[in-house]
């Protein structure tokens, strides 16, 4: 069957790109043949090559294939726990909050950008969840509803601090927010590792019970699970993993909704197949955006402008060509 | 070989006093026209009746341009991010009214409150020339705008020119002018390098590592004066790089535009970069503060100076920073430039 | 076990739902391994009163007791084990395949991941419900009547000792509800016990054991003097003009013109 072979791809592609990954990038020193000496050990002299390839190659495709990666799953994930294909923890307010975070950070400097980045958008999906909360229920509307209304709160914050900053930490913010991964090194990729590790390996133990949790909160009470505590253990996990990626990598637009649609085209709703996939898909697909935008140019053009640039395309052309993932 | 050097030195003070009263004699000349003309950065002519008395500068570099003119006496409005920003200190020695915070502030480096210029009535707006909204509706209240845009030295020229007309301190304005291109042709003779042995410097901007000016900027130039060259070759005024980039650049030098929170040894601690020759031989620089070493104003041939330093010290051996200053000061500011001393 | 007297005993049960008494102060018992059903007019809180057994509705006054179990005090993996509820309707958002829709009732044996034994109930459930044909078909696109038979198929998957079914036939041609009362009645002949509220009293004439109506906000059942069926007592219950027409020992309800 098509789609076995499709998946059965996708479980091994992660490691080839990841290692093609490490000869693709703009320096002129480190060519593909100067690396294949550096790997063969042929060539002595090779210590900028070596600097290249395993200091700032090496961290950014790792930190790039963790932060697609767990965009993607807290994607998928929170999209089975609401009954929506149309959330992602973005839409959550984990975005405009964790952008207001760094903002803050970059103009007051109070806390380092990342942490503060982290506390904030976590703030900002509890703040979300918690308004949408009554009746110890968490409607699908009020949820939307109020994560658009937090958001909107959390934008105009962050105008504000933009508003009182001068231009160069004005431009600092902005390319914060468009996503940079350009920034990455050990050091990041260390902080972040822990965090992001931790939220998806909940979500993974906890992929097959999202399939019970998509079919509604009566009928996932009636087999025996609670639907109030699974959600919050896996939304709690969701943020911890978006808002890590978030803090190291800034926003990379829409590729939490993205990326869990692809993966449905191919493995169907099931979250016990698609949550692993989302994960090695979701990391795979981003690291190869990230090499073309290392590749295109001399300078470097935030990552979040080619997850749409490229992303949006690819989506509408499956979404036209096969059966999107649901109805109505 | 110091011998030659202090004469050579000797000659050329001689020849810049000489130029300098040589200037000062021309434009002493009584002007015979009451009106006062100038075209600003937009093109767009200026024309006003007399010279300027209300003036409100939005930007900070320009203000401190106008302080140079000692026409301080002519503003009334300025720039809100004069009060907050790390140079407030010097304003406050500069003026009583800024020190107070007296001096109003319609406006910041983006933002215009139309009313409260309005309200001020200025006989004439130093604003960014790109704040095309704000100028438009500045204008239909028959207020006359001088749009400002600097890419080059040059264009600080050309500005200081106009504020000196426009303010009626022209005389003034050109022996500052003259000045500032002495004291870098000066350093120029100094440091005079083969294109071969040209040091490679890396420009690095407050905001991170990675972000740095292309060949289209004010720092290109800078580098340029200095002797060096700049590492960056795109034409781009400013530029993210990739750190691979960095790495095949390999440059000598890398300077730190002035930034509170980071110092060169957080740069040289940076695990990724540790065989660029700048780390390597710890060549790592940070600019002092932002008020010394502002490019966009004339007090941009101390940034040069400060640069080939780096860059050349035995070359600039005569050169010390600290006199350097003062004498800029002093030059500059005029008696207020004492203070800023201390 | 011993054999308990009573599968659920509700005392003094009463429940508001914003405001509005929707059951008051009411006692009954459903017995054990029969097909119990509950009838009575559109709005008067048979579903309700379903929910309320199932768990789902909280904040009740009144003790209900499940096979001996304090309701309140049953955890959710607990309950799964005791009762298992279906839904009048049930809106599916993503297209799960019927396999996968049926395996969420293991959910209760199912810690994280479900194990082949799981899978093998599931494929027997699917059969005894007759849908094995469709286990590989989306949830969604299936007609009303066969999701509802995948949901039956679900609760076999569960295998709980009570069903609380909420009209069970309401989206059934006229075969599959003989086809699903007939398995109702099979399931209770192997010691289930199942509580149907049902909108067609013809239908649970034909085929249930135990009769209980809703009426005023209380569950009542004929008393011992008369059957369920007769035409005097129903018209308690059921307003307006109808009439029972005997038929195979017990009756059908009919309404007719003045």
């Amino acid at each position: 069957m098509n789609r076995r072979i499709i998946q059965i791809l996708f479980y091994i592609i992660p490691l080839p790109v990841i290692l093609a990954s490490l000869f693709i990038g703009p320096s002129h020193t480190a060519t593909p043949g100067a690396i294949m000496d550096l790997f063969l050990k042929t060539s002595d002299d090779s210590n900028l090559i070596k600097s290249i390839v395993f200091d700032v190659r090496l961290p950014r495709i790792l930190l790039s294939f963790l932060v697609g990666g767990s965009l993607a799953i807290s994607g998928c994930s929170v999209q089975a726990i609401f009954r929506n294909p149309l959330t992602d923890s973005y839409i959550l307010g984990l975005s405009s909050g964790a952008a207001f975070g760094a903002a803050l950070a970059l103009a007051y400097s109070f806390l380092p950008v990342q942490l503060s980045a982290f506390i904030f958008g976590l703030l900002a999906v509890s703040l979300s969840y918690f308004t949408a909360r009554k009746n110890k229920n968490v409607s699908i509307v009020s949820l939307i509803l109020s994560g658009i209304i937090v958001s909107g709160i959390f934008t105009a914050l962050l105008t504000i601090v933009q508003f009182f900053s001068d231009p160069f930490k004005l431009q600092s913010i902005v390319h914060w927010t468009m996503g940079n991964l350009h920034n990455a090194n050990w050091e990041k990729l260390r902080s972040s590792v822990i965090p992001i590790t931790v939220g998806v390996f909940v979500i993974f133990v906890y992929r097959w019970r999202l399939n019970v949790l998509a079919l509604g909160d009566d009928e996932a009470k009636t087999v025996g699970i609670n639907p109030e505590r699974d959600k919050i253990i896996i939304l709690i996990a969701a943020t911890l993993a978006s808002s890590s990626a978030v803090a190291v990598a800034g926003i990379i637009g829409l590729y939490g909704l993205l990326v869990p649609h692809m993966i449905r085209m191919v493995t169907g709703p099931d979250n016990q197949q698609s949550i692993p996939l989302n994960f090695l898909f979701g990391g795979t697909f981003l690291l190869i955006i990230d090499d073309f935008s290392r590749t295109i140019s001399s300078f470097e053009i935030p990552i979040g402008v080619f997850t749409m640039l490229l992303g949006a395309p690819f989506f509408i052309y499956l979404m036209k060509k096969t059966n999107i993932g649901w109805n109505n | 070989m110091s011998i030659t050097k202090t004469i050579c030195y000797c000659l050329l003070f001689s020849y810049t006093t000489a130029f300098i009263s040589c200037r000062q004699s021309v434009s002493n000349t009584p002007k015979s026209s009451s009106t006062v003309n100038v075209t600003d950065f937009r093109g767009v002519e200026i024309t006003l009746p007399k010279p300027a008395k209300r003036i409100i500068c939005l930007i900070e570099s320009a203000l401190s341009g106008i302080y140079m003119l000692q026409a301080e006496n002519q503003i009334i409005g300025i720039s809100s991010g004069v009060y907050n920003k790390s140079t407030f200190a010097q304003y406050a020695v500069l003026d009583e009214r800024i020190k107070n915070k007296t001096l109003p502030a319609p406006g910041n480096w983006d933002f215009v409150n139309i009313e409260s210029i309005v309200a001020l009535q200025p006989d004439l707006v130093i604003i960014w020339a790109s704040q095309t909204e704000s100028i438009e509706s500045i204008e239909k209240h028959g207020i006359p705008v001088y749009g400002v845009l600097l890419k080059s030295v040059n264009d600080i020229y050309k500005e200081i020119h106009d504020f000196g007309i426009m303010t009626g301190k022209s005389q003034r304005a050109d022996s500052l002018i003259s000045y500032s291109r002495n004291e870098i042709s000066q350093l120029r003779s100094t440091i005079k390098i083969a294109e071969i042995e040209k040091k490679n410097i890396y420009f690095m901007w407050t905001q991170g590592l990675l972000e740095t000016a292309g060949t289209t900027s004010t720092v290109n130039e800078l580098i340029e004066f200095a002797g060096a060259k700049n590492s960056c070759r795109t034409s781009k005024e400013h530029v993210v790089i990739n750190k691979e980039r960095l790495l095949d650049w390999n440059p000598d030098i890398i300077v730190m535009w002035y930034d509170p929170l980071k110092s060169p040894d957080d740069i040289v601690k940076l695990s990724e970069i540790q065989h660029i020759k700048a780390i390597k031989y710890k060549q790592v620089y940070e600019l002092p503060s932002v008020f010394l070493c502002d490019l966009w104003t004339l007090k941009f041939p101390y940034a040069i100076k400060q640069l080939a330093k780096w860059c050349y010290p035995t070359s600039t051996e005569g050169l010390n920073m600290d006199t350097e200053k003062q004498k800029m000061l002093v030059k500059l500011y005029g008696e207020k430039g004492e203070k800023l001393i201390k | 076990m011993e054999q308990l007297s009573n599968a659920i005993t509700v005392s003094n049960l009463s429940f508001s739902y914003n405001g509005s008494v929707i059951l008051n102060d009411l006692n009954i018992d459903i017995k054990p391994g029969k097909l119990t059903f509950i009838m009575g007019q559109n709005g008067s809180g048979k579903s309700t009163f379903l929910k309320v057994i199932a768990g789902l509705l909280v904040s009740h006054k009144g003790v209900i007791t499940i096979l001996g179990n304090d309701s309140d005090s049953l955890s959710f993996t607990d309950r799964s084990k005791l009762t298992g509820y279906l839904n009048q309707q049930h809106k599916a958002i993503f297209p799960f395949s019927v396999e996968d829709v049926v395996l969420t009732g293991r959910a209760g044996f199912i810690r994280y991941v479900p194990k082949e034994a799981d899978k093998t109930a599931s494929v027997n459930a699917m059969r005894k419900a007759g849908v094995l044909h469709l286990r590989n078909r989306y949830y969604t696109e299936l007609s009303g009547g066969e999701q509802q038979m995948v949901m039956i198929a679900r609760l076999l998957a569960q295998n709980p000792q009570i069903l609380l079914l909420d009209e069970p036939t309401t989206h059934l041609d006229i075969s599959n509800q003989s086809h699903v009362l007939s398995l109702l009645k099979q399931l209770v002949s192997e010691g289930m016990t199942i509580v149907a509220v049902m909108h067609d009293p013809n239908l649970a004439f034909l085929y249930g054991d135990d009769f209980l109506f809703m009426k005023n906000r209380k569950i009542i059942r004929a008393d011992e003097s008369m059957q369920a069926w007769d035409t005097d007592f129903l018209k308690t219950i059921y307003e307006g003009n109808i009439q029972a027409i005997p038929f195979n020992g017990r009756a059908l309800l009919i309404p007719y013109l003045n």
